[in-house]
């Protein structure tokens, strides 16, 4: 389907920002079996803080594991096992905190029932909980074309990618839906382009690959659209 | 004095735009910063740099300075070594000292703020006398304090028991108190004589000026001659890359005056270094900042062995520069460096010897994981990152019980 570059949305996109205040609440794990208790007992915030908003936080560029819990197993724990369980748990698989916090501890059991030891971590290398403060603000930048929407998409910082492409999955509760992918759909339609976008697998990627992959995709379906943005 | 938008060339302007929606936000409060001496020290080094900014973010700040003598300094300083574990004895008497000079301070200050942030524990105790004079008071501490010796911890832990909540540059720095933690990491300013590009002429003069050859690959480690440090440990690695490889290393850094075992490791060095040519040991003063940054742009590979470590700024002025840095695997240095990405961490010698040996093999991996650092660092350990973190703090402890603030 051909679609005009300036052709205007019926909703505009704004795009917000947030900016995260990482907050240690003094609770650390030494072992495995720590982590599960803790994991048992603390609040949602601080597992909602290792699985999402550490992302933004701070993140080794191209990180090999996909969450905080699966890079400590590698790294402290030095159980590679562990680390391969724990990387392939999916958060977004789940509706809710309390499914993900049920679904870990699940893995951490069965693995603590199979194993004779239960692995350590050195000191210095204990988990340490934290949660996190948000404060998200609608930035000025705002599209009513696709035109508009890749300018946007270059000027805005990271943590609004973070915010629309990695929170939105959670924060909108559909499988695999973001806020970008929901503005095009229901403002031009482009069934390709939107699968497309859907299709990232967001632990491959930092935050900057994402903004740019996402440049990428659109210019491979709109070229001469996104040509004039450069 | 660089301005905000010279940032912009080297963190993107939609970075320099963000801060100043920020702090449109906050419009003009009042920001009190204090700490204890206006040069020396990263703290001040921070604040020289963060204050300005801030202001020209339309914030009203003032930067206030604690002044004491030698005396309350000591006392200061035992405080200071004491929440980083070290063994030390400090009396009442000196506890009253200290006490006695935040109170002749306090007199100085008449200011009204809607924010104070206190730094580290010169002076903590301030808040005693000054409670009406700020709607919020923060204290912000930069010092590893993750095994504080017990009783100086709870002698300190009564007075920032009253702050509305403190600031922590690492998780595992946090402790047991009435109110929120947050963290903010440390970070280092990208147009500083430290960090500034340099060009390989201003490097070639430094490096002639200290007498350094670049006729084999230069190793480097920058930092005080003090245990922690291990830079015996250094000179044991350079030695077996030497058997294989050859290079030059150099130990560049200050007397650590403050370190009872500070002769003794600066003798031990000498005494390893010994009838080594290629090794150069610098001493240098607490300013030069220059030679630091000319130094690393022109090392090969950057080494920073220690055995326990803050944060490690001089890892993150290395990763800076395009470096590989090969780092002891404790406190921050964890945090910045991970195999084969942005670096390499060590726990030996040997280990350190093995990797640097495998650097000057691969330059062509040296620097690729060198770019890689560097980016991490733009993206995460820059000034303006942590001018925009407290900006968020602020906005946030104007309403601290929402975990979410929508603006």
């Amino acid at each position: 389907m051909k679609i005009n570059p300036d052709q205007l949305a019926e909703n505009p996109f704004w795009f917000y920002e947030c900016f995260l205040m990482p907050m240690p609440i003094g609770k650390k794990a030494q072992n495995l079996r720590e982590l599960l208790q803790a994991l048992r007992e603390l609040g949602e915030s601080v597992l909602y803080y290792h699985f999402f908003q550490s992302r933004l936080a701070i993140a080794q560029p191209a990180e090999e594991y996909p969450n905080e819990f699966a890079l400590w197993a590698a790294n402290a724990l030095q159980d590679s096992k562990l680390a391969e369980k724990l990387s392939s748990f999916d958060p977004f698989d789940y509706e809710n905190m309390a499914q993900v916090r049920q679904a870990v501890i699940d893995i951490l059991e069965d693995y603590l029932w199979d194993i004779l030891y239960v692995p350590w971590a050195r000191s210095g290398f204990e988990f340490q909980f934290c949660e996190a403060s948000n404060v998200v603000m609608r930035s000025q930048i705002c599209a009513h074309t696709l035109l508009e929407f890749c300018e946007g998409l270059r000027k805005v910082g990271l943590d609004a990618i973070y915010y629309h492409f990695f929170e939105a999955r959670w924060r909108l509760g559909v499988s695999k839906v973001d806020d970008f992918s929901f503005w095009i759909e229901t403002n031009f339609g482009l069934p390709k382009l939107v699968a497309a976008i859907r299709g990232i697998d967001i632990y491959f990627y930092s935050l900057r690959e994402i903004r740019n992959t996402l440049l990428g995709l659109i210019h491979q379906h709109l070229g001469e659209l996104c040509e004039r943005t450069q | 004095m660089n301005g905000l938008n010279d940032y912009a060339p080297v963190v993107g302007q939609e970075v320099i735009e963000q801060l100043q929606r920020l702090a449109d936000r906050l419009g003009r409060r009042r920001l009190i910063q204090i700490n204890s001496t206006r040069t020396g020290g990263g703290v001040a080094e921070i604040l020289s740099r963060a204050v300005p900014l801030l202001e020209q973010l339309g914030l009203d700040v003032k930067w206030e300075v604690i002044h004491g003598d030698q005396q309350f300094f000591e006392v200061t300083k035992a405080i200071h070594n004491a929440l980083q574990g070290h063994k030390v004895t400090i009396t009442p008497a000196m506890l009253d000292l200290y006490r006695e000079i935040n109170r002749e301070n306090a007199r100085k200050f008449t200011w009204e703020a809607d924010f104070v942030m206190v730094n580290d524990p010169q002076p903590a105790y301030l808040i005693n006398f000054l409670r009406p004079q700020a709607k919020q008071w923060i204290w912000r501490c930069h010092i590893d304090a993750s095994r504080p010796e017990r009783n100086i911890w709870k002698f300190l832990q009564e007075i920032v028991s009253q702050y509305d909540a403190s600031v922590f540059s690492m998780p595992q720095f946090a402790q047991s108190l009435p109110h929120l933690q947050y963290l903010i990491r440390p970070s280092i300013d990208p147009l500083s004589e430290k960090n500034r590009n340099l060009s390989p002429a201003e490097i070639r003069k430094v490096l002639d000026r200290l007498g350094i050859e670049q006729d084999k690959p230069i190793i480097l480690q920058v930092s005080r001659f003090d245990s922690f440090k291990d830079p015996v440990g250094v000179i044991q690695a350079f030695r077996m890359v030497r058997r294989h490889t050859p290079c030059r290393l150099v130990l560049a850094g200050g007397e650590a005056t403050d370190d009872p075992e500070g002769p003794r490791i600066f003798a031990e060095v000498m005494e390893a270094a010994k009838d080594e040519p290629d090794i150069q040991i610098l001493l240098l003063a607490p300013d030069a900042h220059h030679e630091v940054n000319a130094l690393q742009r022109a090392a090969d590979i950057i080494v920073q062995k220690s055995t326990r470590e803050g944060f490690g700024l001089t890892v993150t002025e290395a990763m800076w520069k395009g470096k590989t840095v090969i780092g002891g695997a404790v406190g921050g240095i964890v945090l910045q460096l991970r195999d084969y990405n942005t670096g390499f961490l060590v726990h030996s010698p040997e280990g350190c010897a093995f990797r640097i040996r495998y650097l000057l093999h691969r330059p062509e991996m040296a620097r690729r994981l060198g770019k890689i650092a560097q980016e991490f660092v733009r993206q995460h350990f820059l000034i303006t990152r942590e001018v925009r973190d407290y900006l968020t703090l602020m906005i946030l402890r104007e309403s601290p019980n929402e975990r979410i603030m929508e603006l």
